[in-house]
């Protein structure tokens, strides 16, 4: 005899509840409750960014369309874009930007330049030598610029300084146009080669030294490594110091200029952010400066977008 | 293809000796794998052989060459990196391309070689991409395909597999075994994987603490481990380790401890010594509470799918048991176990190292002492 019979499937099994709907939402101001902490823990910053950075620069913007002498009694007046006009004719701005220009320029050797190649070659001092080498190539950016610009004075004193001592020329290197701009650019250069070759450093220590070891084995010679491998994959950091040049070189000789030439002689050291100031608290000409800003402050924006822009096109996710 | 000599080769890192005077010879045509642990020097081993770490003492020799200080660029030796090392601003093809690049080949002689072995790993669709854009397994094959571009002497690997799933790292296993065979390539395989090295090696090292345990092929290592490291590292679980006495009973001699009386097959008195003896899991066998030399309670059951793995304590001693599913134990079940002779291995309890039985010649009948420990079933 046989037995009929079917397969029938196995079913999932699963406990299954008769009507489970979605699960209940917890009331609105118990949800707002829990959603607050990250926005509280970020308040502070966001109120001193708005406080000292965006409301200065509403300011600056809406100053820029009056005139004032920057007297607490005197009025402040409505001129249009009077201050943009005046500031295009005047051949200081395009004077001054051209020096930024080439504060920039000559800046680069001691952000780029040097920082690398120091910071190769120290790669191979290692332990308590390499620290104490770091700190020594870092000891300038400790120093405050008003003081080291003191002592550069001595040092560049066309009489008793050191430097025409050894260069062997009586150059009066602060009164001269040339060299002013030259002993600017050096001084600056040599407060803030230090950090540069931190960055450097931190920037090659993050690449992972198997790179390295692979492409030796793979034949390459110590300079196709560093040509090939290594300067490639520093890159980003080295975008990074060209971003960092191009926008705060000019900031960075500030203090110098003012103590050391006021920006001159006969202006040859005023980049634009000496300019600026000059307009709003030498000439005490608020709107001008104001223009002067808000012109720089969107021409950094475009020129920043574009070096970030690249920065991003160079860096290789590392992973 | 290379034959390397490593002779007394030892790196301290201060006060550390990581690798401690290793003698060994890799034939032409090896897959040699270097086992152990993490931090047991397998690495800084393997690095030495590259040049890319220099030896406190000893020489490494290629083909007869001392090379121990020869820069790694001009040792003719290929390096595949647990990590790849795949450089990350250059596409698949000038990743693969670049020992040749570095040997100043033509831009035509390069294209026609890379072309070839991207063909031989499969990657021929993927040349142009970057790294990043690369799956796990896609990179480890462009990683071979950078070692395999400039036929160099021998292949030296570093845990290539470590970063696959456990999937891929089974085909890829058959993939590089298979590419060993087809070229006949000498083979230095670092790893901490047991079942890669069983897998693969035509002979394994196993290092412990900078220190080389025991040199043979898989069959010799897992049969016949020469120290109780050895045999507490080999196997899944690995052998169940005992402190025991070997005793005379009779005219032949046992292996004794708690609730433990193995015969161990030799016919011969000796006073009684102190031993670790070892016993793989799978060698242990269920039997009649009358038959048993083991006695113990099963403590927990796994369940590995096709086999279970019982673990039970015998006197205040673990032991594990492995056999096809169903063993037919349970948690706190009695448990009665036999093992053969043959499957017994006795270790000193001190130094670790194996014991061997050499019967001692009665000068009056018997031939002169044998040079080497006799073959014995222990």
């Amino acid at each position: 005899m046989t037995t009929a019979g079917a397969f029938v499937e196995v079913e999932l099994v699963r406990p299954r509840v008769v009507a489970a709907g979605p699960a209940a939402r917890p009331v609105w101001w118990r949800r707002l409750l829990r959603a607050l902490p990250p926005y509280l823990y970020l308040t502070p910053a966001l109120v001193l960014l708005v406080v000292w950075t965006y409301r200065p620069l509403a300011q600056t913007f809406q100053l820029s369309f009056h005139s004032w002498n920057l007297l607490p009694t005197s009025p402040i007046t409505e001129v249009g874009f009077d201050n943009y006009t005046r500031l295009l004719d005047t051949p200081d701005l395009g004077a001054a930007l051209w020096r930024t220009l080439v504060v920039i320029l000559g800046m680069l050797p001691f952000t780029l330049v040097i920082p690398v190649l120091v910071g190769l070659l120290s790669r191979r001092v290692r332990g308590r030598a390499g620290a104490v080498y770091r700190a020594m190539v870092f000891a300038p950016m400790l120093v405050a610029p008003v003081a080291g610009a003191a002592v550069w004075q001595w040092l560049l004193d066309p009489t008793a300084g050191v430097v025409d001592k050894v260069v062997g020329s009586p150059i009066n290197w602060l009164h001269e146009a040339g060299p002013a701009q030259i002993a600017i650019i050096v001084i600056t250069g040599w407060h803030i080669v230090g950090f540069a070759v931190l960055v450097v450093s931190a920037g090659l220590t993050g690449i992972n030294p198997d790179y390295a070891a692979a492409a030796g084995v793979d034949g390459a010679s110590r300079a196709q490594v560093t040509r090939w491998i290594t300067l490639p994959l520093l890159s980003p950091t080295m975008a990074f110091l060209v971003l960092m040049t191009v926008l705060l070189s000019a900031q960075w000789t500030f203090p110098l200029i003012d103590t050391l030439t006021q920006g001159g002689p006969s202006g040859s050291t005023t980049n634009i952010y000496y300019l600026l100031w000059d307009y709003g608290f030498h000439s005490y000409d608020a709107g001008l400066g104001a223009a002067a800003g808000v012109l720089f402050f969107v021409g950094f924006v475009v020129l920043a977008s574009g070096l970030v822009l690249l920065s991003d096109r160079l860096s290789h996710h590392d992973d | 293809m290379s034959r390397i000599h490593l002779q007394g080769l030892t790196r301290r890192f201060g006060g550390v000796t990581a690798v401690d005077d290793i003698w060994l010879d890799v034939a032409d045509g090896e897959f040699l794998v270097l086992l152990g642990p993490s931090g047991c020097g397998k690495s800084t081993l393997l690095r030495m052989i590259a040049g890319l770490l220099a030896p406190t003492d000893g020489r490494v020799l290629l083909d007869e060459a001392d090379i121990t200080h020869l820069p790694a660029r001009e040792r003719d030796l290929a390096i595949v990196f647990q990590s790849y090392a795949l450089y990350p601003h250059l596409s698949v093809a000038r990743n693969i391309g670049f020992p040749l690049r570095a040997r100043r080949w033509s831009r035509d002689e390069i294209q026609a070689k890379v072309a070839e072995v991207a063909a031989v790993l499969d990657l021929s669709e993927l040349v142009a991409r970057k790294p990043k854009e690369l799956s796990g397994g896609q990179r480890q094959r462009v990683a071979l395909a950078r070692a395999l571009v400039r036929d160099p002497g021998a292949f030296l690997m570093d845990e290539p597999l470590s970063n696959l799933d456990a999937k891929l790292r089974s085909s890829t296993r058959a993939e590089i075994s298979g590419l060993h065979r087809r070229l006949g390539a000498t083979v230095v395989y670092v790893t901490h994987d047991q079942v890669e090295a069983m897998t693969m090696a035509t002979r394994i090292v196993l290092l412990d603490k900078g220190r080389l345990e025991q040199v043979g092929t898989p069959e010799e290592v897992y049969d016949r481990p020469e120290s109780t490291f050895v045999a507490g590292f080999l196997g899944s679980p690995p052998m169940n380790l005992l402190t025991a006495e070997v005793v005379p009973d009779g005219d032949a001699l046992r292996v004794r401890a708690a609730d433990l009386d193995l015969p161990l097959g030799i016919t011969a008195d000796t006073p009684p010594r102190p031993v670790a003896l070892g016993v793989r899991p799978e060698h242990l066998r269920l039997t009649t509470p009358d038959a048993a030399g083991i006695r113990g309670v099963v403590r927990t059951v796994e369940n590995l799918g096709s086999e279970e793995v019982a673990h039970c304590v015998v006197g205040d001693e673990r032991l594990c048991l492995r056999g096809a599913r169903p063993l037919g134990l349970h948690a706190g079940d009695p448990v009665h176990l036999t093992a053969a002779p043959e499957n017994l291995h006795l270790f000193d309890p001190g130094s670790g190292r194996r014991l061997a039985w050499q019967p001692v010649p009665s000068f009056s009948h018997h031939p002169p002492p044998l040079p080497h420990p006799a073959p014995s079933p222990i």
